[in-house]
């Protein structure tokens, strides 16, 4: 699974489970769109953080890094120094 | 799995006490008639660097690690029978922590020795006069110009308000985002035009706690007191919010140990119909349900900080902890006065005010409603 499959996987069936929603694409907003809010950046930042072993803090913890899966990928991969497409 | 505080920590906890029981053992009763923050006890408690725990030595601080700051929360919670005092160093160092976490170079070196000497005083402005739990539909807006920004509205039952030197301020700065982007912070001091600190308003309990209204009226914040990015402060709301409910319990289980000391010897002592009071059930259960409570919360408690230190994440964990543990001091303390009979009701014992106090618990930091709805999200409801 790739990095961004892996946090698709996760707002499909945690942040947005029982919701009737359409097909999410890698750049959709996620903030402007309500699709993650005040909780559900907590819930991400968790997932992530267990499932790729890393800790996001400080000047990380910017909207704009959480704004479309495309973008929260890049962090993680900016951070495992795992490639994005792999 | 290490339920044990190192040596260290038994020592500090022990210190702790010792110094609350003989420096801070004022008549309350006296400041809950005036209404006045007990300046003196602040000072003595800044001497012995209870506000400078978790920071770095090269601020100031006693550079130690989250759940050492907690125990000496805890001890002071459980030592200190103003727990209007004991918040508003909590509070201090809380503001403290968003310095660190995400001011500047800059902001840490001029303010954080200020927060671990307790020279000045701190306070966050969240709360407005219409909204509370739902914290981040504020309506206070920090408008950019030239030299910064510009601040206009009114921030309600800041905690350290009304006293602050340094005030923390969450304020709209892009009202067409979400309110997770349309949201910064800046650092205001007093004396900065435009900003008024009114005069604290009377509780039923943390007398001794200054909460007031904050006034903003065109009040000018230079551009390098912004804490982190603009934009950034949904983020560091959500940030603190985790740090304060895994820190400000820790307070409500100290009180809760000596409120159930407390009924202990007074169940034992009381003779009722040939016998101790502690001897009925009815009396017993009331008693045992503390120690459950207690023993239970400490353990969400420490499990909460202890994953703080080791960066990991703890919202739901925080929020469990508060829910709980504010919950459950409230409960004590009304089973407390329940088990003193009259005696409890009278404002002679302490029992009356330790229920007061820990009614605002359950409210400030987000109320219990509030955390059974953030631990209903995380189980996917």
């Amino acid at each position: 699974m790739k990095i961004n499959e892996f946090i698709m996987n996760f707002i499909m069936t945690e942040l947005l489970a029982g919701q009737s929603s359409g097909p999410l694409t890698d750049a959709d907003p996620l903030i402007d769109s309500g699709i993650i809010d005040s909780f559900g950046i907590m819930a991400l930042m968790s997932f992530l953080e267990e499932k790729f072993s890393i800790q996001i803090s400080g000047d990380e913890l910017r909207p704009e890094n959480f704004d479309s899966v495309k973008t929260i990928s890049s962090l993680v991969a900016k951070k495992t120094g795992l490639i994005l497409d792999a | 799995m290490d339920f044990s505080f190192t040596d260290e920590q038994v020592v500090l906890r022990d210190m702790v006490v010792k110094f609350a029981r003989n420096e801070l053992n004022y008549d309350i009763a006296e400041y809950e008639i005036s209404g006045a923050f007990p300046v003196e006890p602040w000072r003595k408690c800044a001497g012995m660097q209870f506000m400078g725990v978790p920071f770095p030595e090269k601020y100031g601080g006693g550079g130690s690690d989250f759940l050492t700051t907690v125990i000496v929360l805890n001890a002071l919670g459980y030592a200190c029978k103003d727990a209007g005092l004991v918040h508003a160093i909590a509070t201090q160092v809380l503001c403290g922590m968003q310095i660190l976490m995400f001011g500047s170079e800059e902001q840490k070196q001029k303010y954080l020795p200020d927060v671990c000497s307790g020279e000045k005083i701190f306070a966050q402005a969240i709360t407005e006069p219409d909204s509370g739990s739902d914290a981040l539909s504020m309506r206070t807006r920090a408008t950019r110009n030239d030299d910064g920004y510009l601040l206009n509205g009114n921030k309600m039952f800041i905690t350290n308000g009304p006293i602050a030197d340094v005030v923390i301020v969450f304020a709209v700065t892009d009202p067409d985002k979400n309110t997770l982007g349309g949201i910064s912070c800046c650092l205001v001091e007093r004396g900065f035009s435009g900003f008024e600190q009114c005069r604290s308003i009377r509780k039923m309990g943390l007398a001794t706690l200054q909460n007031g209204e904050l006034v903003f009226n065109n009040c000018p914040v230079p551009l390098h007191n912004l804490l982190g990015r603009e934009g950034q402060g949904g983020m560091i709301f959500n940030e603190s919010m985790e740090w304060e409910r895994s820190f400000l319990p820790a307070a409500h289980l100290g009180t809760m140990e000596r409120v159930l000391e407390i009924s202990i010897a007074y169940a034992r002592e009381r003779k009722a119909f040939g016998q101790s009071i502690g001897k009925f059930q009815s009396v017993a259960n009331k008693i045992a349900e503390m120690k459950i409570r207690l023993e239970l919360g400490r353990l969400i408690c420490w499990k909460a900080a202890t994953l703080k230190d080791q960066n990991k994440r703890a919202t739901l964990e925080s929020s469990i902890g508060k829910l709980f543990i504010s919950e459950s001091l409230k409960q004590a303390c009304l089973d407390a006065v329940q088990i003193h009979g009259g005696y409890g009701f009278t404002t002679e014992y302490p029992v009356e005010r330790d229920l007061r106090d820990s009614v605002a618990a359950t409210i400030y930091s987000g109320t219990s409603e509030m955390q059974y709805n953030i631990i209903s999200r995380w189980l996917g409801l």
